[in-house]
């Protein structure tokens, strides 16, 4: 049914969601919430690692940048909701686009720790100007929700309606843009930057606009994780989150978009079996640390045994039982007018 | 004048801890080619060993080259389970580019969480075992006291030391031999994986150094979310690149560089604006001249 009609999906998945919202207690909705957040930055990542081949570690910069212009277009402008999430996405695109621009010219080890310099420095320019509020950081008020949805619609509903709302749009749309002309582009570049030149694709360019796209998602999800805890401060984007965002791309597979979800729930779900086994052995140690350590281990874990994440691991298993003459696989990708083809052995 | 007599001092003493972190950044960099983020999570365990050691003991000086050692163990420990275990699996795909980045990136997370679950959250103190008060010429007060004078000259020695090891000996060779053509360096009987492992060995007992000498020449205070070891591991990372994150003279010569322009933004313009000066440093370099100062091109592409 995915693969016929994606829509029709993307739709019933929403409307399932929905009906489990209202079964749900406070603390599950605001976690649920969450998790659409991590799934839109996860999303981003995956964009950028899995299909243009780069990498960012200082992610969560990006998602403060949208926090930040959301905030302060809703503090200064009283912008109206839907307008502060696209002056998020438009911000961060733009700081995206600046990132982007040095990081096209950058091997894998230099935009890692260019990226990572960001994100470690962030809380320091974000002290640096009165105007973001410091260490304090700004109140970010989206408001009740409306009065049409009743008297028992709660804030936290609120937000977990508009954060799965964005994030399944985002996710179609994403979904949508991978399959599409750029996508394959992304991918020619990703397998062999050479051939991908050969074919015309402008290897730069193309490098640039997976940055910029990939940041402004990243400012959508920094918004509403600024929705959810209607604060933005440098505490919100601590240098963990950019960490988390890379663990999640990482345990959901970072070329399989399908695979979001593993990682947004894992990222969720961490904190709260660990607080789980602190509740039992009551220690405060486990409880501060835990989860870091279960975090950290999954992701070793993973990058040592199914590096390219469980849903691409299943793929390769099927296709390994299906065709035992799957020696020789060849991939060909269509670009405008030309052809490229790589042989896998 | 006295004001530049400053810029220099204070320029020189942090470009000493700085050159040790982006020396065994490139060392890990030459051997594995490997960028270790994970670095800042190993200089503070060994900062915390160190303060282990200095609280049994009671005596820095023994303790200083002790943790040089367990740093140097721990650090050929991890080369020898985790990343040989990854370049063995060297996966296809997309990841493959970034899997020892994201694994080291998981050892930091390991490392942070350990340190959280043995020493706790709260800070701890290593008492400096010189006086960190500026030597005085005539009235004035320098920005150079006994402690970091100490560190300048103890980076001094391990530098001489280790450019001695490179360039004369027939490990040195070795190790150069197999950062600059593995392949063929095995060919000519060098056993290269023990190579490697003694290059991370040699660059965990300097970041170890670097860990425990910015802890006491600094606060003395550390915590496991300390800031200041990120921003040094960032720093040593900017050093480095600076050098071409191929070449040691680089590395100390970026960090001289990174030092000197850091103090002179502390000093004439605004200390809050050191990291924001060091990014753009690190931009300049990477957009003008990728392959550092020090560095060729061949080794960029690697």
């Amino acid at each position: 049914m995915l693969k016929k009609h994606p829509l029709l999906t993307f739709i019933f998945f929403g409307f399932i969601l929905f009906l489990i919202s209202n079964r749900l207690d406070e603390l599950r909705v605001y976690q649920g919430a969450t998790v659409a957040v991590y799934a839109i930055g996860i999303a981003s990542l995956i964009l950028l690692i899995g299909y243009s081949g780069q990498i960012s570690l200082g992610h969560g910069a990006l998602l403060a940048i949208g926090g930040y212009a959301a905030a302060l277009s809703r503090i200064h402008y009283e912008a109206p909701i839907w307008l502060t999430f696209v002056i998020a996405v438009l911000a961060a695109a733009i700081g995206g686009a600046l990132l982007g621009l040095a990081a096209a010219r950058l091997s894998g080890p230099y935009l890692a720790g260019t990226t990572l310099a960001l994100a470690i420095g962030l809380p320091s320019i974000a002290n640096q100007f009165s105007i973001f509020g410091g260490e304090q950081g700004l109140y970010f008020d989206i408001g009740l929700p409306p009065a049409s949805l009743g008297e028992d619609f709660t804030q936290y509903k609120w937000y977990f309606w508009i954060s799965w709302s964005v994030a399944l749009i985002v996710l179609y749309w994403l979904r949508n843009v991978m399959n599409s002309r750029y996508g394959r582009s992304w991918r020619a570049v990703r397998s062999n930057d050479v051939a991908a030149e050969l074919a015309g694709i402008h290897v730069g360019r193309n490098k640039v606009l997976a940055f910029t796209i990939s940041a402004g998602l990243a400012g959508i999800a920094g918004a509403l994780l600024a929705m959810t805890v209607s604060l933005v401060s440098p505490g919100v984007y601590p240098l963990v989150l950019s960490f988390s965002l890379a663990t999640g791309a990482v345990l959901s597979g970072v070329t399989t978009l399908g695979g979001v979800m593993i990682g947004s729930v894992t990222l969720v779900a961490i904190p709260e079996i660990a607080l789980a086994i602190a509740n039992r052995y009551g220690s405060e140690t486990i409880t501060t640390n835990l989860p870091g350590l279960l975090v950290s281990a999954l992701l070793i874990l993973t990058v040592l045994f199914v590096p390219n994440g469980p849903v691409e691991q299943l793929h390769a298993k099927r296709a390994k039982k299906g065709h035992s003459s799957h020696s020789l696989i060849e991939v060909t990708v269509r670009v405008g007018s030309k052809t490229l083809s790589t042989k896998k052995k | 004048m006295n004001k530049l007599l400053e810029v220099f001092l204070i320029g020189i003493s942090a470009a000493s801890i700085y050159s040790l972190m982006a020396i065994s950044m490139v060392l890990v960099w030459r051997s594995t080619r490997v960028v270790n983020f994970a670095q800042a999570g190993m200089a503070l365990l060994s900062a915390y060993i160190g303060y282990e050691l200095v609280s049994r003991t009671g005596n820095f000086w023994i303790a200083l080259p002790l943790a040089m050692i367990l740093g140097a163990a721990f650090s050929a420990f991890i080369e020898f389970f985790l990343m040989r275990t990854l370049l063995k699996h060297s996966s296809q795909g997309a990841i493959a580019a970034i899997a020892p980045i994201i694994a080291t990136l998981g050892l930091l997370g390991v490392i942070r969480a350990t340190i959280g679950f043995i020493w706790g959250h709260y800070d701890r103190q290593i008492e400096a075992p010189l006086s960190k008060v500026g030597f005085k010429i005539g009235e004035n007060t320098i920005a150079m006291s006994p402690m970091s004078l100490f560190v300048l000259l103890f980076v001094i020695g391990l530098v001489i030391i280790v450019t001695i090891v490179f360039q004369k000996t027939n490990i040195g060779l070795a190790l150069r031999a197999s950062a600059y053509a593995p392949e063929i360096a095995q060919l000519a009987g060098i056993r290269v994986s023990g190579i490697r492992t003694l290059g991370w060995a040699i660059a965990g007992a300097s970041g170890a150094a670097a860990g425990i000498l910015q802890t006491v020449n600094g606060t003395g205070a550390i915590s496991p979310e300390s800031l200041e070891f990120s921003l040094l591991l960032v720093f040593g990372f900017i050093a480095a690149v600076i050098g071409g994150l191929e070449s040691l003279p680089g590395a100390v010569l970026g960090a001289i560089i990174l030092g000197m322009v850091l103090a002179v933004v502390q000093i004439y313009i605004s200390g809050t604006l050191v990291f924001i000066v060091a990014f753009l440093l690190l931009l300049t370099v990477l957009i003008l001249r990728p392959q550092g100062f020090l560095g060729t091109k061949a080794g960029r592409r690697a």
